[in-house]
């Protein structure tokens, strides 16, 4: 366990020799021992191809990479933290999202096509995601931002849940997710619930959720 | 809070207010006897009782002012709180908390400071914009998410601190380890690969404690009053002979910003 949520808004990482991090540049809020934090220019893990992937497609978010061996306290802006702890399964989320994570995650980008085509595209419009969305995979936690408290909706394969797009925060695990419009002549003319567009989510794992619907 | 289960929110009257405590995690109750209080202007958001408030410099709280107040110039920032009753303080749903110092000293950055016992000394730090309270007494300050207090040796972002007590003051730290080399060269010629953002820390040693809020979002900062213009007096700013318009924030090379320089744009 690297990181560590020590309040609501702050999580306390330890690194040593081999155990390094990435976190989000700016976000250390103060450290003991010998640390040093470099920019990375790749913004990330990968070599030059995965730097230009994320490039392109909007997820190079400006990260640092964090070494040496002490303590280092991390919180951004006011947000709310959370920790998500990975064993071997992919956590979905939006990099500026992502506070600090282990360098043992293997970080990638997704197409958001790639995942119900055109629907997909439009989903991630909605849901602020964009065309692209980070994955982090392998083994070790994750911290990751949220505006309001974080908490946890389990998806079982008989009982999808639905989100609303501007609180949903990030899902793990073997998930579908599908935007399911709800849109009748009332939206049309102005008198709409407020509620036309949901997120489905179906399959095994989880869905994070944030007590907002206000983006970071 | 702990009513928010689905009874409705608690409700409080003068008497369940908690005295000297924390009424939600962004709102202090003070309760008034007597003693006085200090606060800064704008804070009170509500009272029972039969409190009076007067601005300091205030004919008959003079003597009040001469023991407790050590730095007349930024004395119109406060009002004393007199008589009995309960007041609540919040500002800007920023966390809220009561420290209790007993014979010690404590230095916090001005803004965050809202109330103070005036069997507190407050004096200006030699640090420009912090305020050191010496003596016996609590007081209330605010914060940006939680206070997490640590000890020293720390190194500390500069937006993230709070406050120290009975530490020495902090001495500036830089970390710009990755400059060099040739790597390392090359960015800070070009300014590419930007800055970490890190580079820049308030270091602790010694014993003592140092306050850290959970996020770097700053209270706006309080005037602290200005010091006499005296040689060997720190913090004097516009002393003739300056060295350029900004020599307040040191610009480290490699800053986002210095490729547009380069080229004169």
């Amino acid at each position: 366990m690297t990181l560590r949520e020590i309040n609501p808004k702050m999580v306390e990482a330890v690194v040593g020799p081999g155990v390094r991090l990435f976190s989000q540049r700016g976000a250390m809020l103060a450290y003991r021992g010998e640390v040093s934090f470099t920019p990375s220019i790749q913004g990330g893990q990968g070599g030059l191809a995965s730097m230009i992937g994320r490039r392109v497609a909007g997820e190079a978010t400006p990260l640092m990479a964090v070494e040496g061996s002490g303590t280092v306290f991390f919180g951004h802006g006011g947000h709310h933290v959370h920790v998500v702890h990975l064993s071997g399964d992919t956590l979905h989320v939006e990099a500026d999202r992502l506070l600090a994570f282990e360098g043992t995650l293997r970080q990638g980008t997704m197409f958001m096509g790639s995942e119900g085509g055109v629907m997909g595209m439009v989903r991630g419009q909605v849901t602020g995601q964009g065309l692209f969305t980070t994955t982090l995979q392998g083994h070790g936690s994750a911290a990751v931002m949220a505006h309001g408290g974080v908490f946890e909706v389990p998806i079982a394969p008989d009982h999808p849940v639905h989100v609303d797009p501007q609180a949903y925060v990030a899902h793990r695990g073997d998930v579908r997710n599908r935007l399911s419009a709800a849109l009748g002549w009332r939206d049309m003319v102005g008198r709409g619930s407020g509620e036309a567009f949901q997120l489905e989510l179906s399959g095994s794992g989880t869905v994070y959720v944030q007590a907002s619907e206000e983006k970071l | 809070m702990s009513g928010y289960g689905g009874a409705g929110p608690v409700v409080h009257d003068p008497t369940t207010l908690p005295a000297d405590d924390n009424v939600t995690k962004y709102t202090f109750c003070v309760e008034l006897k007597g003693s006085p209080w200090f606060l800064q202007k704008g804070k009170m958001i509500a009272y029972y009782g039969a409190i009076e408030f007067n601005g300091v410099g205030h004919g008959r709280l003079d003597r009040l002012v001469r023991t407790s107040f050590h730095s007349p110039l930024h004395a119109s920032d406060w009002v004393v709180a007199e008589g009995s009753g309960r007041m609540l303080l919040a500002d800007r749903a920023f966390d809220v908390n009561s420290y209790d110092l007993d014979d010690g000293n404590l230095t916090i950055r001005s803004g965050n400071l809202l109330a103070f016992q005036p069997s507190l000394a407050l004096k200006q730090s030699i640090v420009p914009g912090f305020l050191t309270l010496i003596g016996t007494g609590k007081f209330v300050a605010a914060s940006n998410g939680p206070v997490v207090f640590l000890e020293p040796p720390i190194r500390v972002d500069p937006q993230a601190l709070v406050g120290w007590a009975d530490c020495p003051s902090p001495c500036h730290h830089y970390d710009h380890g990755y400059l060099t080399g040739v790597m390392g060269g090359l960015r800070a010629m070009t300014g590419l690969g930007g800055a970490s953002g890190e580079e820049h820390q308030f270091e602790f040693v010694g014993a003592g404690t140092v306050l850290l809020q959970s996020s770097e979002t700053l209270m706006p900062e309080q005037d602290t009053g200005v010091v006499p213009a005296e040689p060997g007096v720190p913090g004097r700013t516009g002393t003739p002979a300056g060295h350029g318009a900004q020599a307040g924030a040191p610009r480290l090379p490699g800053q986002l910003g210095d490729l547009q320089r380069r080229f004169g744009l």
